[in-house]
């Protein structure tokens, strides 16, 4: 997924989330809020690593705030914006 | 819990259960103690001590784990609480205590919450749960609650959990009867990799820890004490001004979702103070993190331990650059996840539950020196929140008291509680003078408010 686009980006951090990292309901969106729907420390990080499986970006620590984890959407766009830089 | 306590006579510990035991068994054998955690709540006027003796007597009936015997099947087998047998064993005792008012705005914790850390519980007679409740003044001048268990009935998340669901029960807003935990017993039947994966998963897992060893660390206690259990702990309450102040320097200094390890770093610095003033090289510090494995985004388990462990590890020349070190354990966090050794961890702390225990506590041991880690530590957030009240009186404060054996006598726990940070020190008497005590705390809280 080196060149995937946004959106592309977007539903596999989605999809990341729901099947693998979290057990959320059927009503957990691209858009729900991550901090609530129970995601911690360890859930971001495994996330980041699978995003880095996919992708070849370690998405720092320190951008990792709580604007970025809002949602999936907020999240995915952080690895995009990183993915273009890189 | 008991649809499956209904349904079965016998529940198995977790692997992480298991691995507990093996240290209540060392802690039994060599100090005459047990392994035995605590939760405190510290409560205004109005606690209804009846209606909590009650409501823990019928919910002991209705969910047998909580005074059910611990013991292998046949002698041989893993581990179980044996839920059949819970019956004839004894309920869960509550007993109240009268004190005076206090004179002080802060009054100190009563001494009977640190005798309980150090009283054996007896696993055959399912003596699993205790609770002592201080009165002042009849309860008019307020109440101390603490919940002592042994180690493999509840975590600290659970315990948290399990609070939360008597006074619950107490509000009328769940039902005693009501299942808990409706899949207590899932993790044993979820189907799991081969023998061989497990073992090889358990092998790095431990290989990973036996390569500490290659600088032992020391613990203020020093290796395998035989001498009494004879914790104490002090509690450090932060202001509300302090704690925004520290919450944010951990954040800004460590990242907005691992500030323990800000917390981590700040404990070994305290512990290397103590050390510098006793002119002795501390080896390294080795600490095991404990990592929640319940799911996310539900409540999880009730009962039982559902944690795995990683380690850190950092060395004396470490300990002079704060921000280093922190960057030193963010890294190694990084790298434990990245090698799967959370769950690594799972599958070798599930080998405990078929080695003998002083077979598993030796092998514990041997690699680092004849010490388990340096010390303890541990983070738990924010300590029920959303929680205000208790059996109808309001909580004034709250905090965990982890177990910690005598060696290596010294554990760190830090929780929120309506924005104050508590930092709760247990200690082995006699591991540290009051002096090296006044020297950890003054370390402590100096790096803690940078």
């Amino acid at each position: 997924m080196a060149g995937a686009t946004r959106e592309e980006l977007v539903q596999r951090v989605f999809e990341i989330l729901r099947d693998d990292l979290l057990r959320a309901g059927p009503d957990f969106t691209p858009r729900s809020n991550l901090v609530a729907a129970g995601l911690d420390s360890l859930a971001v990080t495994q996330l980041m690593l699978a995003t880095e499986e996919s992708t070849g970006v370690w998405v720092d620590d320190s951008l990792l705030t709580p604007e970025n984890l809002e949602s999936a959407e907020s999240l995915a766009s952080l690895v995009h914006r990183q993915l273009q830089g890189s | 819990m008991t649809s499956a306590a209904g349904s079965h006579a016998s529940l198995p510990l977790t692997g992480a259960d298991c691995f507990l035991r093996a240290f209540d068994h060392e802690i039994r054998r060599m100090n005459g103690a047990s392994h035995v955690s605590q939760l405190v709540l510290r409560l205004g006027p109005g606690f209804d001590a009846n209606g909590f003796r009650r409501v823990v007597e019928e919910a002991a009936r209705a969910h047998p784990l909580l005074r059910a015997p611990v013991a292998r099947r046949l002698g041989l087998g893993p581990p179980v609480f044996r839920l059949a047998a819970a019956t004839r064993c004894p309920m869960p005792r509550v007993e109240i205590h009268e004190a005076e008012a206090p004179r002080a705005a802060d009054p100190p914790l009563p001494e009977v919450f640190f005798s309980r850390l150090n009283q054996p519980l007896s696993l055959r007679r399912g003596e699993l749960l205790r609770f002592d409740v201080v009165r002042y003044a009849g309860g008019a001048a307020g109440t101390d609650l603490a919940a002592s268990w042994l180690h493999m009935l509840l975590d600290g998340a659970g315990s948290e959990r399990f609070v939360r669901w008597l006074d619950e029960c107490f509000r009328g807003q769940r039902r005693l009867a009501d299942p808990l935990d409706p899949d207590l017993g899932a993790a044993e039947r979820s189907p799991k990799p081969s023998f061989g994966e497990r073992g090889r998963a358990a092998r790095a897992w431990q290989d990973w820890h036996d390569a500490m060893g290659a600088r032992p660390p020391h613990s203020l206690a020093g290796p395998l004490r035989r001498t009494p259990q004879a914790l104490r702990y002090r509690v450090h309450s932060l202001s509300a001004e302090e704690t925004a102040r520290v919450v944010e320097t951990a954040r800004s200094r460590a990242g907005f979702l691992t500030p323990m390890l800000f917390y981590l770093a700040a404990a070994m610095r305290a512990h290397h103070a103590v050390f510098q003033a006793r002119g002795i090289d501390p080896g390294s510090y080795v600490v095991p993190l404990p990592v929640n494995l319940r799911p996310k985004g539900e409540e999880g388990a009730i009962f039982r331990t559902h944690v795995s462990l990683i380690w850190f590890q950092a060395f004396p020349e470490q300990m002079n650059d704060f921000d280093g070190l922190v960057a030193s354990l963010k890294a190694q966090r990084v790298a434990a996840i990245r090698a799967r050794q959370i769950e690594n961890g799972v599958h070798a702390m599930d080998f405990a539950r078929f080695a003998p225990r002083r077979l598993y506590a030796h092998m514990a041991r041997r690699a680092l020196g004849g010490e388990l880690c340096s010390f303890f530590f541990a983070f738990t957030d924010a300590f029920l929140p959303g929680l205000a009240s208790f059996f109808g009186a309001r909580i004034v404060d709250g905090f965990h008291v982890p177990p910690v054996p005598p060696s290596p006598g010294s554990c760190v726990a830090l929780s929120l509680r309506d924005q104050r940070l508590n930092l709760t020190h247990v200690f082995q008497r006699g591991v540290l003078s009051e002096r090296e005590l006044a020297i950890f705390q003054e370390r402590l809280r100096a790096d803690l408010l940078g």
